[in-house]
């Protein structure tokens, strides 16, 4: 398959033959990873900037190594260390990136529509490293890794989410991915994380875990913004706890082994329970792993496969 | 003097429409027929004058002669953010559009909220010499929501009706008040309805699209509540209540039950709510971006059945200028709102008349007429003797929206680079003429 896109800004714009060969792309990468030699030269001379406006060790740390493991040389933006500070818009952030001659460049910002902004000022890619509450494709793609990894596939298969889904770009590009590749998806959160119009996702909604629970192959908890308690969205830890953390008596309503995913990083005691997340049903250290295989496989597809498509 | 000919004369209130001539004399109209061609000796006998020379003589043969247009909600942004537009480019750009009088906000900086910035405002249009400029002033000093301003002084300065608008006065007792003491100068209360917790930090209306796009969403409620609180409030005071840029259902319920009790409000629709509903938004479409945000096509419909059965009585711009700099920013962190003056006509006649949606005479009642009434402005009229302000419309005419032929200084509209169908060609104020074949004069 030749690959297309010099962006990747939501996983809307994948078709599930595309998502299939990032996945498979990722699986030598992830073998590359077990060496204990981690380097190839693949992408030498290549360049590739992250910039990351909102705070992320695990998502930039997965593409530095992403990269730096494909030989690319990379430039870290982080907001306190830039001209960002100084009052720089995205916008003549951006036009010094391009006067930089970068080829590929990877953003994480609080708002939605960042990455789309960004893509449309640059000649290089650019990687949606999570915008806002839009999407964060690169999450989606490592969750379906790790799902089809443990699961064999995904078809038919069902995946219950449960959280804060009103605000989770995690959530919205897991269920578009997801129904692509043919799964079940149900949403699972408090009325006021679910709201009505979350329904133009197109799945099953429901604010009661325990109903949703059985059959479910994998539970995806969703990281709890505490700072939602003084919004008003939740009344306590306590009460979300009892309704919607995930612990293993809880796990045991599924009736079949199930794996529980979570985009980390956790908050133990509030989503999910300290003994489950580190039990042999969590798969958390697994997605770590996996994301950096993706976002190598991603990184490598969309610098040509080491072809030598110049920037300028 | 002037001869307009030919032309298809609209007067909703005088029950003019037809083809026809208007003479305009000493800034004033001084003679309307209908139905009829007048010679040219007939014209010099009805103006007085014995030389044809002394008369410009306009053929208006395939056109619509309108009253000129009332706008009762601008953004000038002078003093204090010319950047965006001055008084000057303002009313020059509303000219071009086909407004000959404009109510500009009071959200400046400084807010106009004493008597000698109300008269700058007024000055500075008068210096313009294009669209009469009439101030609205604050209704709270500083549009800090507390105290009320000297709504009597201001209003000798020359201000025609009070708002904070930019803001929705939160408190619902000052709210109260203001419609208590406004009573005293016979001035309006235009409200801008938008209750600021229910708002919170959104930026587009509530729904399956700001889902979609992970936007924080604004309820219809942000604005509904407030409806129905100003309407009782202004029930309870006897109090005259406008109210601005109404965009959901739910209001347009609330009003037509308050027009149905006999309380004294009006209210007014933007042309983009008309127009572009939330799922048209794209994500980086930052040109859409405007408070209230876009509503839903079933909003657009109760509001077209609003304007159409009387609820809504105005239509009205919100011409609101930004800056290319402040409009390229991710979604969230671009400001709201729609730059209007030179676009708003063409957009309603292209989607809503040509469309057979809204007839040409409820246009002008709309945007015209009822504020002319409600502001007690002149204008709004052809009636023989009135002020000669007068557009010549072409409904052929088509035009690429484009920076370089605009007024503004500003250019945040969704129809930038795009076609509209409909202009208005020739342009007068007070029988002089400001715009002659889509340019304004100097």
């Amino acid at each position: 398959m030749e690959w297309r896109h010099r962006n990747l800004l939501d996983i809307q714009d994948l078709t599930a033959a595309e998502i299939e060969f990032v996945l498979q792309t990722a699986l030598p990468m992830k073998d590359l990873l077990t060496r204990p030699l981690k380097k190839l030269p693949t992408l030498r001379g290549k360049s590739m900037a992250l910039m990351f406006y909102e705070n992320s060790t695990r998502t930039r740390t997965s593409f530095e190594t992403a990269a730096k493991i494909l030989g690319a040389d990379v430039t870290i933006f982080s907001v306190a260390q830039s001209s960002v500070n100084k009052g720089e818009s995205l916008y003549d952030t951006a036009k010094t990136l391009q006067a930089m001659k970068i080829d590929l460049v990877v953003i994480r910002h609080a708002g939605s529509g960042a990455a789309a902004f960004l893509a449309q000022q640059l000649k290089a890619g650019v990687i949606n490293g999570g915008d806002g509450e839009h999407a964060h494709p690169t999450q989606a793609l490592l969750d379906f890794f790790t799902l089809k990894e443990k699961l064999g596939g995904l078809a038919g298969k069902k995946i219950v989410i449960v959280g804060d889904i009103l605000h989770s770009r995690v959530a919205r590009s897991n269920v578009l991915g997801l129904k692509k590749l043919g799964a079940e998806v149900v949403l699972v959160g408090p009325p006021t994380l679910l709201p009505p119009e979350m329904g133009y996702l197109g799945v099953k909604t429901s604010y009661d875990l325990d109903r949703e629970l059985p059959g479910a192959d994998a539970v995806m908890a969703l990281r709890l913004q505490l700072e939602r308690q003084a919004r008003g969205l939740f009344p306590s830890v306590r009460e979300y706890h009892r309704l919607y953390g995930l612990t293993k008596e809880r796990l045991g309503k599924t009736v079949k082994e199930t794996i529980v995913l979570h985009p980390g990083p956790i908050n133990r005691g509030v989503e999910i329970a300290s003994d489950l997340a580190d039990s042999a049903c969590s798969v958390i250290e697994e997605q770590v792993t996996n994301g950096v295989a993706v976002r190598m496989a991603l990184i490598y597809l969309m610098m040509g496969g080491g072809s030598s498509r110049v920037v300028d | 003097m002037l001869w307009i000919k030919n032309a298809h004369l609209l007067d909703p209130v005088n029950r003019i429409s037809g083809r026809g001539s208007l003479l305009v004399r000493g800034g004033r109209i001084v003679k309307v027929v209908v139905g009829e061609e007048l010679t040219a000796a007939a014209v010099l006998a009805l103006l007085g004058c014995s030389d044809l020379a002394e008369v410009s003589v306009v053929d208006g043969a395939g056109k619509y002669l309108f009253p000129g247009l009332i706008d009762a909600h601008v953004h000038l942004r002078e003093p204090g953010q010319e950047e965006k537009e001055e008084i000057k480019s303002g009313a020059r750009a509303a000219a071009r559009g086909g407004f000959t009088s404009i109510l500009a906000m009071a959200n400046t900086r400084p807010v106009i909220d004493t008597r000698a910035l109300v008269e700058y405002v007024r000055l500075q249009g008068e210096r313009a010499g294009k669209a009469r400029v009439y101030p609205v002033a604050a209704v709270t000093k500083g549009l800090a929501g507390q105290e009320l301003t000297e709504m009597v002084d201001l209003k000798a300065g020359g201000a025609v009706a009070f708002s904070d608008d930019g803001k929705g006065i939160q408190s619902a007792e000052v709210m109260r008040l203001a419609l208590e003491y406004a009573k005293l100068t016979g001035c309006p209360v235009i409200s801008h309805c938008e209750d600021e917790n229910l708002a919170g930090a959104g930026v587009i209306r509530k729904g399956e699209t700001s889902a979609r796009l992970g936007l924080r969403g604004i309820p219809a409620s942000a604005e509904s509540v407030m409806v129905a609180r100003d309407a009782l409030l202004a029930k309870e005071t006897g109090g005259r209540l406008h109210l601005a840029h109404i965009s959901t259902k739910e209001s347009v319920r609330v009003i037509r039950a308050a027009k149905e009790a006999g309380i004294d409000l009006t209210a007014e629709v933007n042309p983009h709510h008309l127009i572009f509903a939330d799922e048209d938004v794209p994500l980086t479409g930052t040109s859409y971006k405007v408070n209230p945000p876009l509503p839903s096509r079933e909003d657009q419909a109760a509001l077209l059945e609003g304007l159409l059965d009387g609820t809504i009585d105005l239509l009205a711009t919100d011409h609101a200028p930004h800056t290319w700099e402040e409009k390229a920013k991710p979604f969230a962190e671009a400001p709201f709102g729609i730059n209007g003056l030179e676009t708003a006509l063409a957009a309603v006649w292209q989607e809503l008349v040509a469309k057979g949606k809204l007839k040409p005479e409820r246009l002008i009642e709309l945007w015209a007429v009822n504020p002319a009434r409600r502001f007690g402005l002149p204008g709004g009229t052809l009636a023989e003797g009135a002020l000669a302000d007068l557009v010549l419309f072409d409904p052929e005419w088509r035009e690429v929206v484009t920076a370089e032929t605009r007024e503004s200084k500003s250019h945040n509209t969704p129809f930038l680079g795009k076609e509209l169908q409909g202009f208005p060609v020739m342009v007068w104020v007070g029988g002089k003429l400001v715009v002659k074949d889509r340019k304004v004069l100097p």
